[in-house]
């Protein structure tokens, strides 16, 4: 287990080495200078170049690539053009955000589709059973941010038990920080939910007609004991993926919940890098990003084997 | 202790089983045998009570006192792996891939509340330890993964007899596994018989090993039981004719006639074939597997030739390279005179064909039969212009009506399906057809048909085959020359004949023995 482990982590420093490779080449050859655009039209030559100097824009390809790493591991990401001020804090704001939503989204997927799924599979055919595929088609076919607005509509509008938009920063404290990631949290994970819900269904379905659950009813387990000791660990595989492509989306696919909410996310941040043409605030945004994405799925490898013994040698 | 009385049970509209009735005595063996679909595995579930939720019993299945088809789950889940236990035909699948061995048997104590959760490890590794699994060599923490087949039937059995049931039942116990495996398995029941007083339900389409293990027969056919008797009485008097038509069928000899010898069309000489080792760290593998191992042998035309031996023998994998689809990494093969390899001409290699063990998996279900036949065409540098009548003549060569042309493969039966793969092996007129497994999973009756097929197209086309099996009686019946091969090496070839009545290596010794057989005056007795 452990030797698996340390050979999944060699592969993502590998991964993270060619994505970051392929990152530095597409903001290379996208055309446009960066110091110009800063300084607006009638900036000097001189003033350009000196900018230039200061931004590390000069100097062959591989140092500059090289400094670029060394900057992004030693946690100095460069300083925004057009917010002028470093962009690890910048980020670190936004993290403070998107993490905590994409965390709350999905252990709230997770928590509403796991037994539901499980429900819907034991009962399969039953009215419970049409009734949840009803609900889940739903779920996926309605967007979030309908959701998201009635919402807003009923506890923040009528009921008036949240706040419709803001953060209050998790100086404010805990509590006050969770209740305003609520709804949105709320909004983004129904949709997520309603996905890993027939999933997990469809999964527990295929594993309940294993040869295995039959060996499991000879032996005396009733249908609800084989389905809880033998088939859920089984069907889990599946739902283990979903999850792991779920928070990948949820960090940075959360732009449109962030904007009904006001939530100061990372996807705000992504969206105005790039209107902007803020290419060292995209550059550092999508090198994290790419990292969150590996990380996730090197934990979802782990975690595919601390489920299923048979995945634990190394390939 | 168990009497099942007029047991019906119906699936919808469909009558799946009709008025079966027999007695499970205490401490004997009860075989029940017939083909596929005949019921046997049904008549098992119902007694277990697991039969399908949408199934209608009527009937009785007494254990003691007490109707089981009337005791509600409850009373069932008491019974079932306490009282009565079970195994299964497919011991690969048959356990859960996620729990060490140790807590699969552990389980049928806990859930039956016998005992405390270190006394059923205690009472598991003992048990283990009695169907040949001690825990020195086979720790409780082991995976099913990381066992063969016969092991894992081994801990399915220690699951089944973890409680001392007074009833095991078994479907098809030893079906999936090779013959020495098998007769491991089967001594093993017998001795778990004799020493703990427990009964036996046996189910199998295998009379001979019906012939080895029953005290009791009762042999079914489209759901109901056409005769039942003590084994050898039945046997010597096959009063029935179905039991006739079956013991016929497993003895099958088909009418061949042995071709002239004539010119050598695949030629192998000390051919290897080996598997990359498991990756070891980032770069390093560790030592290439040897699966076929310096193997040579000719083979002529209008030649039938048998190659024998158990699974993981490097039987598939010399299939393999001989139809081209692997390269091979030490010796030449040579066919119709060209080497095989990259090089190798599409129009000689329309000269060999394949029809595989599994009938249903090596079509494209998407396809219409005429569209499967004819597919071997794609060879030949043109495709005849003829291609409908050519594929019409090969399915009435095979006994199939020329419709079959339009229709798609799950309209057909096993049988049928195996026909028609037989057609598209012969649709380009080849030299030479291997036939990997290709009768293994057919049942008796339908693989006499088959054999007599291959057996008359031999003789009419002038084929040679190259008859890959497990099955030793099988092989006797077809082929000329047998060649046995264990562990990647031929360890013994020769006329079949001489072979297999005068072996000389240990191990096709070993394999002849572990076949189980009909006893031969049990036989004469029915001649006369």
């Amino acid at each position: 287990m452990l030797r698996f482990a340390l050979t999944r982590a060699l592969s993502l420093a590998l991964s993270l080495v060619v994505a970051s490779v392929v990152i530095f080449a597409v903001i290379e050859v996208i055309p446009g200078d960066p110091a110009a655009y800063m300084l607006g039209m009638n900036a000097s030559p001189e003033a350009v170049e000196a900018l230039r100097d200061q931004l590390g824009l000069n100097g062959s390809i591989p140092e500059r690539y090289i400094s670029w790493m060394g900057g992004m591991l030693t946690g100095d990401f460069g300083t925004s053009y057009t917010y002028k001020v470093p962009v690890s804090e910048l980020v670190a704001q936004r993290l403070n955000v998107s993490v905590p939503l994409a965390l709350y989204a999905l252990v709230l997927s997770t928590i509403i589709a796991i037994p539901v799924g499980l429900i819907a599979a034991s009962t399969r055919g039953s009215v419970a059973d049409y009734g949840i595929m009803g609900a889940t088609q739903l779920g996926i076919a309605v967007p979030n941010f309908w959701f998201a607005m009635i919402l807003v509509f009923i506890f923040a509008v009528t009921l008036r038990w949240f706040n419709a938009g803001g953060f209050p920063g998790w100086d404010a404290g805990l509590w006050p920080g969770l209740k305003a990631l609520t709804l949105p949290a709320v909004a983004l994970a129904l949709p997520q939910a309603s996905i890993l819900a027939r999933v997990m269904r469809s999964a527990l379905i295929e594993t309940l007609g294993q040869d295995y659950i039959r060996t499991a009813r000879a032996k005396g387990l009733s249908r609800g004991q084989a389905t809880t000791r033998h088939a859920l660990r089984n069907a889990l595989i599946p739902v283990l993926t979903i999850i792991g492509l779920q928070f990948s989306f949820l960090l940075a696919g959360a732009i449109i919940i962030e904007n009904v909410f006001y939530l100061p996310g990372l996807g705000r941040l992504i969206f105005q890098g790039i209107t902007q043409r803020d290419l060292v605030v995209v550059e550092s945004l999508v090198m994290l990003l790419v990292f969150a994405v590996i990380l996730v799925t090197f934990l979802v490898d782990i975690a595919y084997a601390a489920v299923d013994p048979r995945l634990r040698k190394p390939r | 202790m168990i009497r099942v009385e007029d047991l019906s049970l119906t699936i919808g509209e469909a009558s799946i089983l009709r008025h079966v009735s027999f007695d499970i005595a205490p401490g004997k063996v009860t075989a029940l045998v017939g083909e596929s679909g005949s019921g046997k595995s049904m008549t098992a579930f119902t007694v277990m009570g697991l039969q399908p939720r949408s199934a209608e019993v009527t009937g009785r299945v007494m254990l003691d006192d007490r109707n089981l088809l009337d005791a509600g789950e409850k009373q069932l889940n008491r019974i079932r792996g306490n009282r009565i236990g079970m195994i299964f035909q497919e011991p690969m699948t048959a356990l859960n891939p996620v729990k060490t061995i140790g807590d699969q048997v552990a389980e049928t104590l806990l859930i039956h509340g016998k005992t405390s959760r270190a006394e059923a490890h205690r009472i598991a590794a003992e048990k283990l330890t009695r169907v040949g699994l001690p825990p020195d060599r086979f720790p409780l923490s082991r995976f099913p993964h990381e066992l063969s087949g016969g092991q894992r039937q081994r801990v399915a059995i220690a699951m089944a007899i973890a409680l001392s049931p007074e009833l095991l039942i078994a479907d098809e116990p030893t079906t999936a596994l090779d013959v020495t495996t098998q007769a491991q398995i089967l001594d093993l029941l017998n001795e778990l018989v004799d020493e703990s007083g427990m009964s036996l339900l046996l189910i199998t389409h295998d009379l001979a090993v019906v012939a080895g293990m029953a005290d009791q027969v009762a042999v079914m056919k489209e759901g109901e039981i056409v005769e039942a008797d003590a084994t050898e009485p039945l046997f010597r008097g096959m009063r029935h004719d179905y039991t006739k038509r079956l013991f016929a069928a497993t003895s099958h000899q088909p009418q061949r006639s042995p071709l002239p010898p004539d010119d050598v069309i695949l030629d192998l000489a000390g051919v290897v074939c080996e598997y990359p080792g498991r990756r070891r760290g980032l770069f390093g593998r560790s030592d290439p597997f040897r699966a076929v191992n310096e193997v040579s042998f000719k083979l002529h035309a209008g030649e039938s030739l048998g190659l024998v031996g158990e699974s993981g023998c490097g039987k598939s994998t010399l299939t393999r390279a001989i139809l081209g689809l692997d390269p091979v990494q030490g010796g030449t093969i040579d066919a119709f005179g060209k080497r095989i390899g990259p090089d190798f001409p599409n129009a000689l290699r329309s000269g060999i064909q394949v029809v595989f063990q599994d009938p249903y998996a090596s079509f494209n279900p998407r396809w219409r039969v005429e569209r499967l036949v004819a597919e071997p065409f794609h060879l030949m540098p043109t495709p005849p212009a003829d291609r409908r009548e050519r594929v019409a003549e090969v399915l009435r060569d095979v006994g199939l009506p020329a419709d079959a042309m339009g229709r798609y493969i799950h309209e057909f039966s096993g049988g049928q399906r195996q026909r028609i793969a037989i057609a598209r092996a012969l649709i380009t007129r080849p030299e030479l057809i291997v036939l990997d497994e290709a009768v293994s999973a057919l049942d008796v009756s339908i693989r006499a048909q088959i054999l007599d097929l291959i057996a008359r197209l031999q003789a009419e086309h002038r084929l040679a085959y190259i008859f890959i099996s497990h099955d030793l009686s099988v092989v006797r019946a077809v082929t000329d020359r047998v060649m046995v091969m264990k562990a990647g090496e031929i360890v013994e070839a020769g006329e079949t004949q001489t072979v297999f009545n005068a072996p000389r290596h240990p191990y096709t010794r070993q394999l002849i023995a572990a076949t189980p057989r009909i006893p031969e005056d049990w036989q004469e007795a029915k001649h006369a």
